[in-house]
C-alpha cells in the first residue's frame, strides 16, 4: 500500500516509530548506541547494554530483511481481520521486528523469505481522529509469493 | 554466564540460618467455566479447603498474599473477609501468569525473613465472564499493535523448534494428548475427557502450527496453600508438612538482537536460582508441573529447566517418558492444557498438585516414589523482553 504523500493528517502507530519520505515510502526509526553499536527498535533512550543515555542516536533502519519465523494467525482480536501472516523479520542492523506480511499467502510464507518494508494505514482516519500509519513487510519483488 | 547472572546467583543463593519453610495445607476449587461464581466465592472455597487440610485454627494465619490478574482492587481482602481473616496484612500481587506463584514467593520470603510463622498464599481468577478466546494484550505495546497474540508467539517459537531440531506438529500435539489424559484422572480439572492425537490434529487452527486443543482454555478457579516455618510446624504439630525447599522469581531481560527463540533464557536463569537455593540439580527432580499454556510452551519449559537436553523433549514425549509412570512425569495434574488456566490461581494449583503427589494423595494419577517435584510458571510478553515474570518452586517429601 503506498501512502498518500499529500496527506498530512496521519500519526505514526507509536510516536517516533517511523517517518514518511518524500516519495511516500516509510522508514523505520530505531536508535543506535554510539558506545557499543547496539541498535534498538522501537527506539530506546538508554542503551540497556551500556546503561548510558548520552550516546543514543536516531537510526533509520534498512528496508530489507529476512523472515526469522512466522505464524498464520487464524484467531485474533476484532481489530485484526484474520487470517494474516505474522512474522519476526531480521534486519541487517541486528534488529528483529514483529510485523504482518502483506500480500503473502499462508502457503507461500517461509523461514528465510526475503522481505521489504512498506507503509500501511493501520486505522482509517475520520472527522475526529487522523489515520494511523504503520507498516508491513512484503515479499521482495521477483522472489515469488 | 554473564556478570549480571553471577550477581543474581550470589544474591539469591541459599542463606544459612533462615527458617525452613513448609506447606502444611492445600486446597483448590474445581477449575472450569463457572461464570456464575465470584472471586470472593471461589477464593473462600479454596482458602477454607486449605485451612481444613492444615487442620489449624484460622486465627493462626498472620499474613496473606493473593495473586490475580483481572480481579480488580483488593481482591485478597474481599476473600479474607469471607473466611474470618479480615484485619491481617494482605498483599495483592499481579505478575501475569506467575501471579499466584509470586504470592507463594511473598509468603516464602516473609517466613524466611523471620517476620511470620504462618502465612496463607492464594490465587484467584474469574475469566469466563470477561474473555472469550484469546486474552487481550496490553494496549500500546508495539507488538500488540502489530497483531501479536499469545498463541502466535508460541506458534512462532514452535516453528523455530521445528526448524532447528526437526520437531513435528504431531510431536507437539502429543503434549496435549498426554496432559488431557492426565486431566481426565483429576477431579478438579476443566477437561474430563482424554483426546486422541487425531482429534488434536483435526482441531481448528488458531495460530499455525498450533491448533485449538494445543491452547490452554479460559477458566475460572482458585487455589490456596498454608505455609509454616519449621518452628510453627513443631509448635502447632502440623500433620502433613511438605518442605518448600526453594521459590525463585526473576523477570525477563531486555534483549536487543537476534536471540534463539527455540530456547528460554528466563526459565534457565530462574531454574539456576531455584536449584542453588534448594541444593538440588535437575537430575534430582522426579516430576514437574510446568507452564504449558500451549503445547510448544511445555517443550520450551522442560528444555529451559535442563530436565531434558535441548531439542530432545518432543521425542521424549513421543516415547512416553513424560507420562505418569514414565521416566519423568510432566504435568501429572493435566497442566494448563488439561486442568485449565485461571491465571492468578495457576501457580498455586501447581504447588497443590506437588504437595498431593509428594504426600501420596494423588489417587489414580499418583507418581511412585518421587522425592522432589518442581513447579514452573512464566507469563507475560512485551516488546523487547523475553517474558515478564518466571517463578519456580521446588518441594521435597
Ligand atoms: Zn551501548
Amino acid at each position: 500500500m503506498v501512502v498518500n504523500a499529500e496527506s498530512s493528517t496521519w500519526v505514526p502507530l507509536l510516536p517516533g516509530l517511523l517517518r514518511q519520505e518524500d516519495d511516500g515510502s516509510v522508514t523505520l526509526l530505531g536508535s543506535r548506541c554510539e558506545g557499543c553499536g547496539t541498535t534498538y527498535f522501537p527506539a530506546m533512550k538508554i542503551c540497556v547494554r551500556c546503561l548510558s543515555p548520552e550516546r543514543m542516536l536516531s537510526a533509520p533502519l534498512s528496508r530489507r530483511g529476512t523472515v526469522y519465523t512466522f505464524s498464520v494467525v487464524r484467531q485474533s482480536l476484532p481489530e485484526f481481520p484474520t487470517p494474516y501472516v505474522l512474522a519476526y523479520v531480521d534486519l541487517p542492523e541486528g534488529v528483529r521486528v514483529l510485523s504482518q506480511l502483506a500480500d503473502v499467502s499462508p502457503e507461500a510464507a517461509h523461514i528465510g523469505m526475503e522481505v521489504e518494508l512498506v507503509g500501511a494505514i493501520t486505522r482509517k482516519g475520520d472527522a475526529d481522529q487522523p489515520e494511523v500509519l504503520g507498516f508491513r513487510f512484503r515479499c521482495v519483488t521477483g522472489k515469488g509469493s | 554466564m554473564s556478570d549480571q547472572e553471577q550477581f543474581v546467583m550470589a544474591e539469591q543463593a541459599d542463606r544459612g540460618g533462615a527458617p525452613a519453610v513448609y506447606v502444611v495445607g492445600v486446597g483448590m476449587t474445581q477449575f472450569g467455566k463457572q461464570p456464575d461464581r465470584t472471586p470472593e466465592d471461589l477464593g473462600r472455597e479454596a482458602v477454607w479447603a486449605a485451612l481444613q487440610d492444615a487442620a489449624i485454627d484460622p486465627r493462626k494465619i498472620e499474613a496473606a498474599y493473593c495473586g490475580h490478574v483481572y480481579q480488580g482492587m483488593a481482591v485478597g481482602q474481599r476473600v479474607m473477609a469471607q473466611v474470618g481473616l479480615a484485619g491481617i496484612p494482605v498483599t495483592n500481587v499481579e505478575n501475569v501468569c506467575s501471579s499466584g506463584a509470586t504470592a507463594i514467593h511473598g509468603g516464602y520470603l516473609a517466613i524466611r525473613a523471620g517476620e511470620c510463622d504462618v502465612v496463607l498464599a492464594l490465587g484467584v481468577e474469574c475469566l469466563t465472564g470477561r474473555f472469550r478466546g484469546a486474552l487481550a494484550p496490553e494496549e500500546g505495546d508495539f507488538e500488540a499493535l502489530q497483531g501479536m497474540t499469545m498463541p502466535s508467539i508460541y506458534a512462532m517459537r514452535a516453528r523455530r523448534h521445528m526448524e532447528t531440531y526437526g520437531t513435528t506438529a504431531e510431536q507437539l500435539a502429543r503434549v496435549s494428548v498426554k496432559n488431557k489424559r492426565n486431566a481426565s484422572l483429576n477431579p478438579y480439572a476443566q477437561f474430563k475427557k482424554a483426546v486422541t492425537l487425531e482429534e488434536v490434529m483435526a482441531s481448528r487452527p488458531i495460530a499455525e502450527p498450533l491448533k485449538l486443543m494445543e491452547c490452554s482454555p479460559v477458566s475460572d478457579g482458585a487455589a490456596a496453600v498454608v505455609l509454616m516455618s519449621e518452628r510453627a510446624v513443631r509448635a502447632l504439630a502440623a500433620r502433613k508438612p511438605t518442605r518448600l525447599a526453594a521459590v525463585a522469581l526473576l523477570s525477563g531481560t531486555y534483549e536487543p538482537g537476534l536471540t534463539d527463540m527455540a530456547f528460554e533464557p528466563l526459565t534457565w536463569r530462574t531454574a539456576q536460582v531455584a536449584y542453588a537455593r534448594a541444593g538440588v540439580g535437575p537430575e534430582d527432580i522426579g516430576f514437574a508441573e510446568v507452564h504449558d499454556c500451549f503445547s510448544s510452551a511445555e517443550v520450551l519449559r522442560v528444555e529451559g529447566l535442563g530436565l531434558v537436553p535441548r531439542g530432545e523433549y518432543p521425542r521424549f514425549v513421543e516415547a512416553g517418558h513424560a507420562d505418569i509412570g514414565g521416566k519423568l512425569p510432566i504435568n501429572p495434574s493435566g497442566g494448563l492444557l488439561g486442568k485449565g488456566h485461571p491465571l492468578g490461581a495457576t501457580g498455586v494449583a501447581q504447588v497443590v498438585e506437588l504437595v498431593r503427589q509428594l504426600r501420596g494423595e494423588a489417587g489414580p494419577r499418583q507418581i511412585d516414589g518421587a522425592k522432589a517435584g518442581l513447579a514452573h510458571c512464566r507469563g507475560g510478553k512485551a516488546a523487547g523482553i523475553e517474558g515478564a515474570a518466571c517463578t519456580i518452586a521446588i518441594l521435597t517429601a
